[in-house]
C-alpha cells in the first residue's frame, strides 16, 4: 500500500525536476517532449477518465507554478488529455500497445500546444498576431515528434509499473 | 599463306607511357581553360608566410584594442562623472549581483531561466538580467533562494529598446523563437540590417543603455509599421552567469 502511494506521488515530485532540468540533449530544435503526457496516459488508462482529469489538473496546477507566464496555463490541454486517455482500452498485443502510445502521446502533445498556443494569440490579439505563428508551429511540431519518438519507451515501463503497484494493493 | 599481323604488344594503344603523355595532355588543356586557377590557388598557399604587412597588421591591430579599451574606460568614468552631475541613476558594482543559472528553458513556449539568487540575497522582481553580451531579460518572481527570469524571447516579453543611428523608440517584443520582433511605430523608419539597439532611455522598466542586440532582418510589408528581427548579444541558451542589476527605475 505505502509503496503504491510512493509512487503515485513521486510523480508530482520527478515531472517538475525534468520539467526544470530541461535536458538539451534530449531536445528537438531547443524543444522539449511534453513530459506530463508520459505519466498522464498510463494513469489514466487504468485508473479512468475521472481520475485522469483529477491527475490532469494536479499535474497542470504544478507546472504552471513553474512557469512563471501567468496569462496562459496548461491545465484545460491536461485536463482533456486526462479525460481522454481514460476512455482508451488496454491492448492485448504488446507491439501494437508500444505504438498506439506513441501515436496517442503525439496527439495529446498536439491539443496541448495547441490549447496553450491559441491562449497566447487571444492574449496578443492585437500587436503581434502575425509574428507568433510560425514559430509557434514549429514548437508545436517539435513537440508532438518528440513526445511520441519518447512515448512508447517510457509509457510502457510506467504502465508495467502501475499495473503492478495496484495488483499488489 | 601466313598470317602476317602485327604483334600485339606493339600498338599504341597498348603503350603505357602513351596513356601518361595523353593524361598530361588532358591536364594542359583543363588548365589551360580554367585560366590557370590551380596555379593561382596554389600559389596563394605557398607564398602566404611571405606576404608583406602580416606581423605590422597583428601590431596595429593590437594598438587598436588597447587605445579603444583605455578610450572606453575614460568614457565610462566621464559617463558616471556627469550622470552624478544630472542626478541620474547610476549603476556601481556594489550594485550587481552576480549569480549562476540553475534552471534553464530557452526553448518551446516557456523561456526561462532560474537563478541561485533570491530575496534573501536582495533580489527583487523587476530588477534587469544582464550577461556576457548584454540584456537578458527581467525577474519575474523570486523565492528566497532563487529568482526566475522572463527571457526577452519569451512570449510575455515586452521592453521599450532604442535604435541608436536613426535615433528612434521601439517596441522589442518575444514571440516564442530566438529572434524577438522589434515594432517600429512609424513605416518611414529608416532601420537596416547590422543596426545596433539597446535598451531605451525612456524605459520605465530597464535601465538606459544597455546592448541588446542587433538587426537581423526588416519586414516592410506592413502598412502601419515595421517589424524587425533581432539577433540577441547575449545567448541564454549557453550563459551559465548573469548578473542582476538592483537598480529599479
Amino acid at each position: 500500500m505505502n509503496k503504491f502511494f510512493f509512487k503515485k506521488w513521486s510523480i508530482f515530485i520527478f515531472v517538475p525536476i525534468i520539467f526544470l532540468w530541461h535536458p538539451n540533449w534530449l531536445g528537438f530544435l531547443g524543444v522539449q517532449p511534453y513530459w506530463p503526457l508520459f505519466w498522464l496516459l498510463p494513469w489514466s488508462m487504468i485508473n479512468g477518465s475521472i481520475n485522469g482529469i483529477i491527475f490532469g489538473l494536479f499535474l497542470g496546477l504544478i507546472l504552471d507554478s513553474l512557469t512563471i507566464d501567468n496569462n496562459f496555463t496548461q491545465i484545460p490541454g491536461l485536463i482533456l488529455c486526462g479525460f481522454l486517455f481514460g476512455r482508451i482500452k488496454l491492448q492485448s498485443d504488446i507491439l501494437v500497445e508500444h505504438f498506439r502510445y506513441g501515436l496517442i502521446c503525439c496527439f495529446g502533445s498536439f491539443l496541448c500546444g495547441m490549447l496553450y498556443f491559441l491562449q497566447i494569440l487571444f492574449k496578443n490579439f492585437s500587436d503581434s498576431f502575425f509574428l507568433l505563428f510560425i514559430p509557434s508551429f514549429q514548437n508545436i511540431l517539435a513537440e508532438v515528434f518528440l513526445t511520441g519518438f519518447f512515448a512508447p519507451l517510457i509509457c510502457s515501463q510506467l504502465l508495467r509499473m502501475f499495473r503492478v503497484s495496484r495488483k499488489k494493493v | 599463306m601466313l598470317d602476317i599481323r602485327r604483334i600485339s604488344t606493339s600498338r599504341w594503344w597498348h603503350k603505357k607511357k602513351n596513356w601518361i603523355t595523353f593524361g598530361f595532355f588532358l591536364f594542359l588543356v583543363f588548365v589551360r581553360i580554367s585560366k590557370g586557377s590551380i596555379y593561382k590557388d596554389f600559389y596563394y598557399f605557398i607564398s602566404k608566410p611571405f606576404w608583406p604587412g602580416q606581423s605590422q597588421k597583428e601590431v596595429i591591430l593590437q594598438s587598436i584594442n588597447q587605445e579603444s579599451l583605455i578610450n572606453l574606460n575614460l568614457l565610462k568614468k566621464d559617463n558616471n562623472r556627469l550622470r552624478q552631475i544630472l542626478s541620474l541613476q547610476n549603476i556601481s558594482d556594489n550594485d550587481k549581483i552576480s549569480a549562476a543559472v540553475i534552471s534553464r528553458k530557452t526553448g518551446s513556449w516557456w523561456r526561462q531561466i532560474i537563478l541561485n539568487k533570491g530575496s534573501k540575497d536582495g533580489v527583487e522582481i523587476g530588477s534587469t538580467v544582464i550577461g556576457p553580451g548584454g540584456l537578458l531579460g527581467r525577474v519575474k518572481n523570486t523565492s528566497l533562494f532563487t529568482s526566475s527570469v522572463t527571457l526577452l524571447t519569451s512570449p510575455e516579453s515586452k521592453v521599450g529598446v532604442w535604435v541608436d543611428r536613426i535615433q528612434i523608440n521601439g517596441l522589442l517584443v518575444g514571440i516564442g523563437d530566438d529572434y524577438p520582433s522589434l515594432i517600429l511605430y512609424s513605416k518611414d523608419a529608416d532601420i537596416k540590417v547590422g543596426d545596433f539597439v539597446s535598451s531605451s532611455p525612456a524605459s520605465t522598466l530597464l535601465p538606459p543603455n544597455i546592448p541588446i542586440g542587433v538587426v537581423q532582418s526588416v519586414d516592410d510589408s506592413l502598412k502601419a509599421n515595421k517589424k524587425v528581427k533581432i539577433s540577441l548579444l547575449a545567448k541564454p541558451h549557453v550563459i551559465d552567469w548573469v548578473q542582476i542589476l538592483k537598480v529599479k527605475i
